[in-house]
């Protein structure tokens, strides 16, 4: 019986099926709200799902100047261990592996697939994947700092008796007890410099340099095709998804209603209204940023919100 | 009198490190090294040294009651030390020798291909 | 004190490396017989070591030699003492795993050299030396055999005769770290005017509690002295120059395990000879050097052009988080510093390794004008992958675990002492980190991956007899990562519980009782206790990876027939896509990459470089200045 609900957890909810199910619509809200803010039509919620079969049916070119194996091995590599960190972060209450890795583990596991992408982009020998990997490499650099900055934040915002922490257990039985982060002004700051580091982290709009269609034709994309571009493209919608849970889980944890599929349920109304006001909006308001501009906005701006936010929670 | 020996130990010392800082020639590095090992040396003795002591070597017959010696142990200490120096300062001037060959000059300034 | 047999074990791993060392020059040109007599000391000396795990790590003893029997008479130690405590067979098994897997991958490695001769018995030196500093229970001694230990790796660093950058480095190696060796000296004989010993034990049984000006002098020195040993910040240049022009498997020795003789002694002088560490003042010390260490150098890393070059920064980028950790104070930083110094040793050990196979196939190092290679030599790719991930602390691999530690170490006691200066050490630890990850995918793209120059068409594999060390030193990386719990539960907590058990150490070595009857500041430090705040079991994620690795593999298997197939393209004109043109050899090398980030810190990237002009006068000023600052630190706060 333990072992059959562990199977669910991992395959279907929050795991493979539900990730994937979830990332693909998310995705599809943020394109069809972006083009109503843009006074277009704008296709179907599903467009991304019907993109994803679509490309699964395409024929996969390797290049000749490919290093076959991580060229191939590398999509799948980020992809699953995509879902394997959706599984660590809770959702309304609801922890499929809890209390497995905490906030930094996170922050890590998080670099594993934006690896894959740089390490794939990288093998197919592309001077354009060059440089979307230098580039994808100066957003991880840019977005790292503000990202700890936060989350050391909320771990010394949800210090229990002298001890700060790491965990995201303890995060979300805090929050219970005080009520939403977000709602404490300390970590506001805190909050918006997370907002602005979840476009970063996915790679959507205005912080997407490293795949900047116009500029080099999706940099360490440009040569994937068929199966394992779809791969890559359900990573960026499965991203989507673990970044906003984070953020619910850290800033809009503990609202319980006691029953727990009304919890979760209301977890993931927050994981669409964080995708809408942090992806949708700043991609409809903002141009693309230049790489130096984007690593200087998310160490000066970015960074000192958080590090107010910091300062605040540990000496008020 | 030990004094002295203190505050010649530490200008040794002194000069040799003004001199590995400030004389470009590397054979003068060198000699700088050097003089800090010499300072260091006679820092040792002194530290083991008794006034008035006798050499610590002695046979059961000259044993008298009252009678000190010096403390053995910093001698041996610098004996070995005296040995390395020398290793040190003759590796340090074939270095050089092999240096001067490969770059056509002694001045440190322009031995500087490994920089940044 | 019982007599058993292992006793002799500690100075016979020391012995059969020396003697090793004298025998290999005997055998002169016959190369099998060298090998052979190489192999067998260094396989000895990880033999006799791993004999002691059981009754040093397991039963806790902690293992006395008296050389020739001079045992302490009227509580003077007077003989020379080999003393093994958890904490010095810790860095001896680091040293002989390190040692033994460098040496057979020598055996090919060296091949390509003209002045072969000399190299085994300085490397078995350098062994022997290292080996002796560890398990040395005497100061004077740790002095000769750090002595012997640099001399060896001078001679090994000029080794390299067509190496035009050798002798340099040899030369800057030999005057700023003759400062360090100075100190060393020093300190030991002003230590021992005040104590009239210069056993270990006995010096940490007298000396804290009666601190005067003179010990304050003598810590500072030998602080400087090992500092200088394990190429702290300012001392890293030599360093960098040492490593990038050294052969490879002595990079491997000298950053893995002569910097680990620095961090040996800083914790033996710190936390054991003068227990200064309980000092706040000393402990933002160290963290402070720790930071900046671990700091400059990475910047300076994401600066470099050569392979080996870059990773000697990140050596010594790596040992600041070790510092740092050390620096912390608390059980958890102990292990966690401990812990990155094992994986330290391992993943750059690898690295290193790595970068001679690169060097052996192509003949540079150079990452400018290499590219492409994954597709000549796939194993040494991804042996590369396995080090680059785990230096850079990417889960499942054992970077990630110490780190984490660190981090978590950091954190609380920023939330103990109430200082948000230690939550920005974890910050600065975590751009480190992260600067880390990205100088290695320069290294990845611009030596592994992209596009690769006509001239290396014909470059083969490295052969098996140089990847079966690599291998090994990658599967240990895995083990460290995956099994974090062995570690802890064998090896780094017995070795963390060994650094703060000083009584115990003073006891065996005096006899029963004599800690007790010297010591006056008993309890300056708590038990050990290994407090985490976070959470992190990579086996579990690993099993997770693994079922959902099925599930994907299943879905794509039921899924066959609405896939499209897989081609490879069919020639060169379609190998790239070039904005519809053929394709011309553009790789993006090194130089071009993090543009955006070279570009908003120009000002400080170009302030470093110019800094580390080259000139030995300036680094021997850095030197004397970092002797200065922290014996006036010393004399101010202590």
């Amino acid at each position: 019986m333990e072992i059959l609900i562990k199977a669910v957890y991992i395959l279907i909810f929050p795991g493979l099926l539900f990730a994937t199910v979830f990332g693909l619509w998310l995705a599809g809200i943020d394109r069809k709200l972006l083009a109503r803010m843009q006074k277009r039509v704008g296709p179907p919620v599903l467009q991304p799902t019907y993109d994803f079969f679509k490309l699964l049916g395409k024929e996969t070119i390797i290049p000749a100047n490919a290093a076959k194996v991580t060229f191939l091995a590398a999509p799948y590599v980020g992809l699953i261990s995509l879902v394997v960190t959706a599984l660590f972060i809770p959702i309304g209450g609801l922890q499929a592996f809890g209390g497995m890795a905490d906030t930094v583990v996170i922050l890590y596991l998080m670099a594993i697939p934006s690896l894959a992408i740089i390490f794939g982009g990288s093998a197919s020998g592309s001077p354009f994947a060059g440089v979307g990997v230098s580039r994808s490499m100066v957003s991880i650099m840019s977005y790292e700092l503000p990202l700890i900055l936060v989350l050391l934040a909320v771990g010394r915002a949800a210090a229990y008796g002298g001890y700060t922490t790491f965990s995201l257990e303890q995060i979300t039985v805090i929050q219970q007890l005080t009520g939403p982060f977000l709602l404490d002004w300390r970590l506001i700051p805190a909050a918006v410099a997370m907002l602005l580091v979840i476009p970063c982290e996915v790679g959507a709009h205005p912080f997407d340099v490293g795949e900047a269609e116009t500029e080099i034709c999706e940099g360490p994309l440009v040569e994937y095709s068929g199966a394992p571009l779809a791969v890559f493209k359900l990573s960026h919608c499965i991203k989507m998804f673990i970044m906003t849970a984070l953020f619910t889980a850290l800033f809009l944890g503990g609202v319980t209603t006691g029953m727990l599929w009304l919890d979760v349920i209301i977890a993931l109304v927050f994981c669409t209204i964080v995708t809408v006001v942090s992806m949708t909006l700043t991609h409809a308001v903002m141009a693309r940023f230049r790489v130096e501009q984007l690593f200087k906005f998310f160490w000066t701006v970015v960074s000192g919100l958080a590090l107010v936010s910091l300062i605040l929670v540990w000496y008020v | 009198m030990m004094l002295a020996n203190y505050i010649g130990a530490v200008a040794l010392v002194v000069i040799g490190f003004y001199a590995m800082v400030m004389k470009r020639d590397i054979i003068k590095i060198v000699v700088g090294m050097g003089l800090v090992d010499y300072g260091l040396n006679l820092m040792i003795v002194s530290v083991g040294f008794n006034e008035g002591g006798t050499a610590p070597i002695y046979t059961f017959g000259e044993l008298t009651s009252g009678m000190y010696f010096v403390d053995p142990i910093p001698q041996a200490l610098t004996l070995t030390s005296i040995v390395i120096g020398a290793c040190v300062t003759a590796m340090a001037l074939a270095l050089c020798v092999r240096l001067y060959k490969e770059y056509g000059t002694l001045d440190a300034h322009e031995i500087r291909r490994l920089h940044g | 004190m019982t007599y058993d047999v292992y006793m002799h074990f500690p100075v016979l791993a020391i012995m059969a490396l020396f003697v090793g060392a004298f025998l290999v020059t005997l055998s002169g040109k016959r190369e099998v017989l060298r090998n052979i007599i190489a192999g067998a000391a260094v396989l000895i000396a990880l033999t006799l070591l791993a004999l002691l795990i059981k009754p040093v790590m397991v039963d806790g003893e902690i293992i006395t030699y008296w050389m020739g029997n001079w045992e302490p008479v009227n509580g003077y130690a007077i003989g020379i003492a080999l003393e093994v405590d958890a904490l010095s067979l810790f860095f001896g098994l680091l040293v002989a795993i390190a040692v033994a897997c460098s040496c057979f991958y020598s055996f090919q490695y060296i091949r390509q050299d003209d002045a072969r001769g000399g190299y085994f018995t300085l490397y078995l030196m350098l062994a022997g030396g290292v080996m002796g500093i560890v398990l040395s229970g005497d100061l004077f001694n740790i002095y000769v055999m750090l002595e012997v230990m640099t001399f060896a790796a001078v001679g090994l660093t000029a080794f390299r005769t067509w190496n035009p950058n050798a002798r340099e480095a040899a030369f800057k190696y030999l005057v700023v770290g003759s400062i360090g060796s100075s100190c060393v000296l020093l300190g030991t004989a002003l230590v021992y005017a005040q104590c009239h010993t210069l056993n270990l034990a006995q010096i940490s049984a007298l000396i804290p509690g009666r601190m005067n000006p003179t010990m304050v002098l003598a810590f500072a020195l030998l602080f400087t002295g090992f500092g200088c040993k394990s190429f702290m910040f300012p001392f890293h240049p030599i360093a960098a120059d040492a490593h990038g022009a050294a052969p490879s498997s002595v990079s491997v020795l000298i950053s893995g395990v002569f910097t680990k003789t620095g961090v040996y002694g800083i914790i033996r002088v710190s936390y054991f000879l003068f227990r200064s560490m309980g000092l706040t003042s000393m402990q933002t010390g160290l963290v402070f050097i720790g930071c900046v260490s671990m700091f400059v150098c990475v910047t300076m890393a994401l600066n470099q052009h050569d392979f080996k070059r870059l990773l000697a920064f990140h050596s010594i980028s790596q040992i600041g988080y070790i510092l740092t950790s050390l620096g912390l104070c608390t059980a958890l930083g102990i292990a966690g510093g401990l812990y990155h110094a094992i994986n330290h040793t391992l993943f750059k050990g690898l690295l290193f390794l790595t970068a001679g196979a690169v060097l052996y196939a192509t003949g540079t190092t150079y990452l400018e004008k290499l590219g492409g290679l994954a597709r000549k030599m796939p194993q040494t790719a991804a042996l590369f992958l396995i080090g680059a991930f785990s230096i850079s602390g990417i889960p499942p691999f054992n970077g990630f675990y110490s780190k984490w530690m660190i981090y978590q170490a950091t954190f609380e006691k920023a939330s103990e002492t109430g200082s948000i200066g230690y939550a920005l050490v974890t910050v600065v630890c975590v751009v480190t980190s992260v600067l880390t990850l990205a100088s290695f995918i320069k290294v990845g793209q611009s030596v592994f991956f992209g596009q690769m120059p006509l001239e290396y068409e014909n470059v083969k594999e490295t052969p098996l007899s140089m990847r079966i060390p690599m291998w090994i030193m990658a599967a240990l990386c895995v083990f460290t990562g995956v099994a974090p719990n062995i570690m802890i539960n064998y090896v780094i907590g017995p070795a963390t519980g060994a650094v703060l058990n000083f009584p115990g150490y003073i006891d065996a070595a005096m006899g029963e009782g004599y800690a007790a009857a010297t010591i006056t500041d008993t309890g300056y430090l708590a038990e050990p206790r290994l407090l985490t705040i976070g959470a992190w079991n990579p086996v579990n994620w690993l099993l997770l990876f693994v079922v959902v690795l099925a599930a994907v593999f299943l879905v794509s298997i039921l899924g066959k027939r609405d896939r499209g197939e897989v081609n490879c393209a069919p020639d060169s004109k379609h190998a790239v896509f070039f904005g519809g043109e053929e394709s011309q050899y553009s790789h993006v090398a090194s130089g071009d990459l993090f543009w955006g980030f070279k570009h908003n810190l120009r000002g400080y990237l170009g302030f470093m470089s110019k800094a580390h002009s080259g000139v030995t006068n300036d680094y021997v000023l850095w030197g004397v200045t970092a002797l200065a600052v922290i014996i006036l630190y010393c004399f101010a706060f202590m």
